[in-house]
Formats: C-alpha cells, sequence, structure tokens
C-alpha cells in the first residue's frame, strides 16, 4: 500500500481526481454512469493499441506505423466481411492475423536489419497507408454485415444509469480488459516480460545474460501488430463502417497516452496500469473540454500542455529522488 | 568495405534517379517548366529537413517544427492581412510580418528549449506536448479557417523568381550555407555533435550542454519560421496544417541523408541531397502519371532499403577494424 501511494500510479491517478471535480463542478453530467461508459467505449481502440505500445516503449522502441496499420486492418476486415463472410469469430481472426503480420514485418527489419524503430516504422507507415490508400482511394465502407453489426451492440451485463433506468456495458470493454490482463501477465510472469524490461533497461547486459534481444524485437513488435489488429476489429464494431482515413495522427496519441501514464520512453520502466490510467487521463480531458463547453479550439491547448506539464513534472520527481541515493559507481 | 561516405552513396542515388527519369520522361522531366517547379517545391522541405536535422544531431527529435512554423506562418499572415487593410505602408507591413515570424518561432524554440534542456526530459516528448500546444494556438486564432488577404509585394517571396531562380530556392541555398557554417565551422556546431555523441562527456569537457541545446531548439524553430514565410507566401494564405505533412517526411529526409537518429552525427549536404532525392522522385513519378499513393509506397521502402544498405555497408567496416586490431 504504501508503495502504491509513492508510486507513479498514484500522481496520475491524482491528476486525474483533480481533474474529474473540476470538471463535474462544471458539469454534473460528467459522472453520470451513460457518460462514463460512453467515454470508456469510445476510447477503448486507444487503450487497446496503448498496451502493445507500452510493450515497444519499454524496450526503448517506438512504432508509428501503427495508426496506419490500424486503418489498414479496419479496410480488411471491412473488405473481408463485406465480400466473404460476416462471421464475427473470423473478423477478428483475420484483423488479428493482418495485424500481426504486418507487426513482426516491423520486428523483422528492427531486429535483423538494426535500423532504429522511429526509422523503421517511419518507413512501414508511408508503405503500409499507401498501399492502404491505394487500394480503397479513400472511400468508405458502409456495407458492414448485419451479424457483426449486432456484434458491436451487445452489452455485457447491465448497471442503473442513475437516473432510473438501466444501462448496458458494451461488449467492446471486454476487449480492453482482455488486452490488459494479457498485457500484465506477459509483463509480469513470463520470461519474455523480464526480457523486455530488461532490454529497455540495458541492451548489452540483457544480452549478455542470455536475452535472445532479436527475438524480444520480433515477438513485440508482433504483439504490438496482434492488438492493432484487435483494436481495428473493435473500432470496426463501434462505428458500424470504414473510413480508410479516422486514424490519421492516431500515432501520436497512443504515444501520449503510454508515456502520459508514466512509461519512460528512453525504456526500461512502463506499467500496464499506469498506461491505463494514462488513457483514462486522455479520455477525461477530451470528454471533460467538452461537457465544460470549452470551445474545440482550446481542447488542444489544454491536452498538449497537459502532456508537457505531467512529463516535466514526472522528470523532476525523478531527479530529486536520484539526488536522495547514495551513489556507488563501479567501474 | 566502406569505400564511399553515406553522402556520396546518396549523390549517386540522385544521379541515377535524375538520369532515369530524364530517360523515361525526356519532354516533360527536363522540361523548364517542371525543373522551375521542383526548385519552387524543394525548399520548404529542405528547410524544414535541415530544422530537423539540427535536433537529431544532438539525439533528440523535433515533432513540433511543422506545428511551430504552421503557427509563425499564421501570426505573420495575422499581422499581413491586418496591417494591409489598415493601409501601413508595404514595406512596413512586410518588414513587421517577417519580424512577428521570427519572434513567434523563437518563443516556440524557447519553450522546447526550456523543457528539454533545463528540465531534462525527452525531446521526443516535449516536441509532442508542444506540437498539440502550438496546433491548439494555431487553431484558435484561425478557428479553422484560412487567412488571406496578404499585400501583392509578399508573393514575391514564394513566386518570384531573380534571373529565372526561384526566390525559395535562393533562401534555401542561403539556409543551407548558414547551417553549413554554423554546423560544421564554429565551436558551437562542433558542442552539438558533441552533445550527440555523448552529452556526459560533453559536460564534463566544460561545455555548457543546456545552452547548446537550447541554441539548437531556437536555430530549429527559426529555420521553421524561414519556411514558414516561404509557405504562406507560395499558398498566399495561412492555415493550421500547411505543412503538416512535412513532419515526418522531414524525419526521413533527415535519415535518409545520413544523420544518426541516435545522434552524434550527420552532415547538412547530406540531408540537402536527401531532400533533391525526395523531390526528384515524387515530381518524376508525378509526370509518369502514378497515382500518389503509389509515390507514398516508394518513398517508404527507399528509407528502409537505404538504411539497410547503411547498415550492411558500416558492418562491413566494423568487420574491419576488428581484423585490423
Amino acid at each position: 500500500m504504501k508503495r502504491f501511494v509513492k508510486s507513479k500510479e498514484m500522481g496520475i491517478l491524482l491528476i486525474i481526481i483533480v481533474i474529474s471535480i473540476i470538471i463535474s463542478i462544471g458539469n454534473s453530467t460528467f459522472l453520470r454512469p451513460d457518460n462514463i461508459i460512453d467515454m470508456l467505449k469510445g476510447n477503448t481502440v486507444l487503450g487497446i493499441m496503448a498496451m502493445g505500445m507500452l510493450l515497444v516503449i519499454i524496450t526503448g522502441g517506438i512504432d508509428v506505423s501503427v495508426g496506419a496499420m490500424v486503418a489498414a486492418v479496419t479496410v480488411l476486415v471491412g473488405k473481408f466481411m463485406v465480400n466473404f463472410s460476416g462471421n464475427v469469430l473470423l473478423a477478428f481472426i483475420v484483423g488479428c492475423l493482418c495485424g500481426t503480420i504486418m507487426g513482426a514485418i516491423n520486428g523483422i527489419f528492427i531486429a535483423k536489419l538494426k535500423i532504429p524503430p522511429i526509422v523503421v516504422t517511419l518507413g512501414t507507415m508511408s508503405i503500409i497507408n499507401g498501399l492502404m490508400l491505394y487500394y480503397t482511394n479513400g472511400t468508405w465502407i458502409n456495407d458492414i454485415p448485419e451479424s457483426f453489426i449486432n456484434f458491436g451492440k451487445l452489452t455485457l451485463f447491465k448497471i442503473p444509469n442513475g437516473q432510473g433506468g438501466m444501462i448496458g456495458v458494451p461488449i467492446q470493454i471486454l476487449f480492453l480488459v482482455i488486452a490488459a490482463l494479457v498485457t500484465w501477465v506477459i509483463l509480469k510472469y513470463t520470461l519474455i516480460g523480464r526480457g523486455i524490461y530488461a532490454m529497455g533497461g540495458n541492451p548489452v547486459s540483457a544480452a549478455r545474460i542470455g536475452y535472445n534481444l532479436d527475438k524480444i524485437s520480433i515477438f513485440l513488435y508482433s504483439y504490438m501488430g496482434f492488438v492493432t489488429g484487435l483494436a481495428a476489429v473493435v473500432h470496426t464494431s463501434i462505428m458500424r463502417q470504414v473510413d480508410p482515413n479516422a486514424f490519421t495522427g492516431f500515432e501520436l496519441q497512443v504515444v501520449a497516452a503510454v508515456v502520459l501514464g508514466g512509461a519512460n520512453i528512453l525504456g526500461g520502466a512502463g506499467t500496464v496500469l499506469g498506461t491505463l490510467l494514462g488513457v483514462l487521463l486522455l479520455a477525461i480531458m477530451n470528454n471533460g473540454l467538452i461537457l465544460m463547453h470549452i470551445p474545440v479550439f482550446w481542447q488542444k491547448i489544454v491536452v498538449g500542455a497537459v502532456i508537457i506539464i505531467a512529463v516535466s513534472i514526472d522528470v523532476i520527481q525523478r531527479k530529486h529522488a536520484e539526488k536522495n541515493l547514495t551513489k556507488v559507481d563501479i567501474e | 568495405m566502406q569505400k564511399f561516405s553515406k553522402e556520396w552513396i546518396l549523390v549517386g542515388v540522385f544521379v541515377v534517379l535524375f538520369i532515369l527519369m530524364a530517360v523515361l520522361s525526356p519532354s516533360r522531366f527536363l522540361s523548364l517548366d517542371n525543373l522551375q517547379s521542383m526548385a519552387f517545391q524543394l525548399p520548404e522541405l529542405g528547410i524544414i529537413s535541415l530544422a530537423m536535422m539540427v535536433v537529431i544531431v544532438t539525439g533528440g527529435i523535433n515533432l513540433s517544427i511543422t506545428s511551430s512554423a504552421a503557427l509563425c506562418g499564421i501570426m505573420t499572415a495575422f499581422v499581413l492581412s491586418k496591417l494591409n487593410a489598415s493601409g501601413a505602408s508595404i514595406f512596413i507591413t512586410i518588414l513587421a510580418a517577417i519580424l512577428v515570424a521570427i519572434l513567434t518561432s523563437q518563443i516556440c524554440g524557447a519553450i522546447n528549449g526550456l523543457v528539454v534542456a533545463y528540465i531534462g526530459v525527452s525531446p521526443i516528448l516535449v516536441t509532442l506536448g508542444t506540437m498539440t500546444l502550438f496546433e491548439g494556438i494555431s487553431l484558435n486564432f484561425t478557428k479553422g479557417g484560412a487567412i488571406s488577404g496578404f499585400p501583392e509585394q509578399y508573393y514575391w517571396f514564394g513566386n518570384g523568381t531573380i534571373l529565372a531562380i526561384p526566390v525559395p530556392m535562393i533562401i534555401f541555398v542561403v539556409v543551407i550555407i548558414a547551417t553549413l557554417i554554423l554546423l560544421e565551422r564554429t565551436p558551437w556546431g562542433m558542442s552539438v555533435y558533441m552533445v550527440g555523441c555523448n552529452p556526459t562527456a560533453t559536460m564534463f569537457s566544460g561545455i555548457n550542454i543546456k545552452k547548446v541545446l537550447m541554441k539548437v531548439y531556437l536555430y530549429s524553430a527559426f529555420l521553421g519560421s524561414i519556411a514558414a514565410i516561404i509557405m504562406t507566401s507560395r499558398y498566399n494564405s495561412a492555415k493550421v496544417d500547411y505543412g503538416s505533412s512535412y513532419l515526418l517526411q522531414s524525419v526521413a529526409a533527415a535519415v535518409l541523408g545520413g544523420t544518426d537518429i541516435a545522434g552524434g552525427y550527420g552532415k547538412v549536404m547530406g540531408t540537402v541531397i536527401a531532400v533533391a532525392v525526395l523531390q526528384v522522385l515524387s515530381s518524376g513519378l508525378n509526370i509518369l502519371g502514378l497515382n500518389r499513393y503509389i509515390v507514398d509506397i516508394i518513398m517508404g521502402a527507399i528509407l528502409i532499403v537505404v538504411l539497410a544498405i547503411n547498415f550492411l555497408n558500416s558492418k562491413g567496416f566494423k568487420f574491419k577494424i576488428k581484423k585490423a586490431a
């Protein structure tokens, strides 16, 4: 408990609570269950993708191709459903498979050719985006099969909506929970999870202990692709149509969420809980600013300022903590 | 193994591409029109790429460069249209506009520099934040629309020619020379490379790395403002998303030009040639009638292939060192 109070996650939680209080004073609808559920549903895609990005960032890498990947998978899945089958399970399999393959390509380039992740993913971003837009010409896919649309409307269970009625918790949130749990298990209980932290902390030492860094890289970029594929199918189930241009610039939002969640962009640190809180913080800010009737133009200013302030506070705290450590240098 | 430096490989690529395009479509690619239009288009990406490269050399990245440039453009446009409407003299109007652009860029650069250098946050995060911040401020000014109504004379910066050479190209050449001298001929430039190689060692050798970094971000933003002036003049208006597509392209150009993304290495000429390669490629493919999405695909592929070649090349180099030892 004491450890949690002092942890980074606590800091983010505090910011979230303060912002929530401010927003709910401004507009009481903010804390209503239906608003919260809408907000969560709208950010499941961001949350699921942040789980993959978390692993990538822990190793000190970055993947800027996720925006292009998720858009490409929505297009592929959409076309697949329109042309072949409206089977929901098949849609998920196709989506995750396509995502994994794209991620694996990134991973292989990064691991085998030792090109920096930001450059490889910049290249694949351009390639995937180009291929997708060439294929679709930017047109939307609207005729998603009924079976899949019905799946998107499913709810898990009902909770009171605070006004006497009941509101269902949408099924999409389940996928975020699953992605978070799987990621947590990978990081906490598997050898490869240890390897991810080790690689982020110090790749040379990690290699000397015997971790196969190439394998870890390929695994984690494939996993990034996998969750991106999952997110793409979930997105389609929410939107019930496919817009090839829906994800322009999305990669930076995913990175922002992970980083706000306390992951160190230089690698070595980051937790699933923190990332979830980071996603929540972004979600609350975007939702709250609308509810507070703050003009749309101000939203970016606030989000940008919060990112800068949050990461600055984090660094200042870390420096402060380092000062209090007794340092023993052995060379 | 490493007989050629990265820059010379790139020059080779440029020459081959140029000849290839010229052979494939001699009447149109080599026409004065096309050459001139390439010379008009190239400087914007070129200047922004140099702005990006200076930061990458220090081991950072400036994701806010295009949004700070857009903000400069919008402030410039704001001053231009207001003063133009109020009937102030042309000279003062344009001078004020340029000063405002530079001033805005220095404020943007100072914010980046302060947080990166003095607080010590990693550049990618800071500039991610400031990118959103500057975009927000720009949106607040324009409310999403475009600002126009500039004096006619301002048009010259982006569209005029001197002896058939486009003015933007001349500005670009001046920027190249200035950057070349600053980075490769001054003590500050030397320290920029040193910070990129090893900040701790640089600090212990008595260099104030905070000041060096601060100046890097100020210079980067300054170049952004020059690109902004050319852009606003060329489009005769200013809008939030002008130039936003240059962001990742400029990283690609810098890296393609041999700049080490981890910092410490990067030549001005490498970046310039890389920009020229990208320009020849996109103009050439356009003339050949290729879909612009396919051009994107080819750009991405080239980025990866060139880096793969660089990697294989340097691997051979390392191997040689081992044998010598």
